[in-house]
């Protein structure tokens, strides 16, 4: 399980995060809503150990983030997958999914690209493998990125804002991806804009405010009116968001 | 424009074919550039991408030194460090013959120039892709040849091709450490034969062309690094 405890994190004199407390057991769903700026996306890169914490502990199966020995085995069991989907440009789309694989967990070749094509196959990617990034449309270069975390067999996937730079078509594209996952029982922190697509796979959803975990509930009861909505704060939120 | 008709009035021939005799020594001294530029083309890539390296490593000691490097042989006349290498350092001892401190001079030099083009080339390496590199598990300097390298040189690839024409351009100062390569062995025949015109001009055209095919090379390699961005071929 990912656990967070008491994290703080500061930029200059403002602070992002100001202590947040936060468990994901394993094949749980957890969407991470808040307006931009609440910190989370900060939350994530405090979690695969791109920021480094201020205070308090983030654990990955007990694998301590801060500690750069525990952060290698943190970085094993999580894979992100990111906004700008930062696939090597360089790479085709199947090199970009084998790197890791073969480096890392010391795949040999043949067997990380037999894995890499049938994830891009299961994408619809089957026939674009030998593509680079620059060659594809950004719902496709998402698809990829997906792959690349997925290759890496990780317990937990981290994904940060993944369609928010993506056109409405191109978002049910990736989101579609997603559902598929969240049926087969992988375990996903999901920071997201997208209100309604986090309502339907989400088990839990977590609320940021100022940097504040204000609301942390099971899905329904955050939809519910006397649950979550009965917050001012997320009612307001929700329903301009909804507007959009 | 009387003095230019007159000078050429003096000396109406331009006959290349009185060369010919020396072609054989005249293509000893190229074969020599070439090698003496292959070797030190090689040796100022490397030190290039390893002091490019230093300079963006977090190391502030590291990075320093890299700096000292880098200002240091970008700002002295390449003769002046040749003549050091050549004659300055047998007086403490240190022999190296003329070749070689050929190639390591110009390795030095071409060094400085390359780094700074190569550290241009990292520095504008979109930092959310080293980002997925780090998190993916990658180790430094695994990222380090499979991630910065590669995408530096596409865009810095170019920028080298000048550095390297320059490379070959340089080597002729070469001629003053008693290594007749292409120039030194030019300047023997020259005043063997009293035609310096035409050996001169057998020299311009050698070394355009010379520095022409490495800028056609160095534009091959850009678009091979740089195939992905060229229009698909179904």
């Amino acid at each position: 399980m990912i656990r967070a405890r008491g994290v703080r994190k500061s930029f200059g004199s403002a602070a992002v995060l100001d202590g947040i407390d936060l468990d994901v057991h394993g094949s749980e769903v957890v969407s991470i809503l808040g307006s931009s700026g609440s910190g989370k996306s900060t939350l994530i890169r405090c979690m695969n150990g791109l920021e480094k914490l201020d205070a308090g502990s983030i654990t990955i199966d007990d694998f301590d983030v801060s500690l750069p020995k525990d952060l290698a085995e943190a970085r094993k069991r999580s894979a992100t997958v990111f906004q700008l989907f930062n696939l090597y440009p360089h790479m085709t789309a199947l090199q970009n999914v084998t790197l890791a694989p073969i480096q890392v967990l010391k795949r040999s070749r043949a067997e990380a690209e037999a894995t890499a094509r049938s994830l891009l196959d299961s994408v619809g990617l089957g026939a674009r493998a030998d593509a680079y990034p620059a060659q594809l449309s950004g719902g496709q270069r998402q698809r990829v990125g997906i792959c690349r975390a997925l290759a890496m067999n990780p317990r937990y996937l981290l994904l940060d804002e993944i369609t928010s730079a993506l056109d409405p078509e191109m978002t049910a594209e990736v989101l579609s991806i997603l559902a598929q996952l969240a049926k087969t029982g992988t375990t996903m922190v999901f920071v997201t804009h997208e209100i309604e697509f986090a309502r339907t796979i989400s088990s839990r959803i977590v609320f940021l405010d100022k940097g504040q975990l204000v609301v942390d509930l099971p899905t329904e009861e955050f939809f519910a009116a006397e649950g979550g909505m009965a917050r001012p704060r997320i009612s307001q939120f929700l329903s301009k968001m909804r507007k959009d | 424009m009387k003095p230019v008709s007159l000078l050429l009035g003096s000396r109406l021939t331009f006959d290349v074919t009185i060369l010919a005799p020396h072609v054989p020594f005249l293509l000893k001294g190229a074969l020599l550039t070439a090698e003496a530029c292959g070797l030190a083309l090689v040796g100022s890539l490397a030190i290039g991408f390893l002091v490019a390296a230093l300079r963006t490593s977090s190391s502030p000691l590291l990075s320093r030194a890299a700096f000292v490097y880098v200002d240091l042989f970008r700002n002295i006349p390449f003769i002046v460090q040749l003549f050091f290498f050549f004659y300055g350092l047998p007086e403490i001892g240190i022999y190296i013959d003329a070749f070689s401190t050929g190639v390591i001079a110009l390795s030095i030099a071409g060094g400085a120039f390359s780094s700074d083009v190569i550290r241009s080339g990292i520095l504008a390496i979109d930092p959310g892709i080293l980002e997925a590199a780090e998190v993916s598990g990658l180790s430094k300097p695994v990222i380090f040849r499979k991630i910065v390298m590669p995408i530096a040189l596409r865009t810095s690839i170019r920028p080298l091709g000048s550095v390297f024409i320059n490379l070959i351009l340089t080597s002729s100062i070469l001629s003053t450490i008693t290594l007749n390569e292409l120039t030194g062995s030019a300047k023997i025949v020259a005043s063997d034969t009293f035609r310096p015109f035409e050996v001169y001009a057998v020299l311009l055209v050698v070394y355009a062309s010379l520095t022409y095919l490495v800028s056609l090379a160095i534009s091959a390699l850009h678009r091979h690094l740089n195939r992905d961005r060229m229009p698909e071929v179904a």
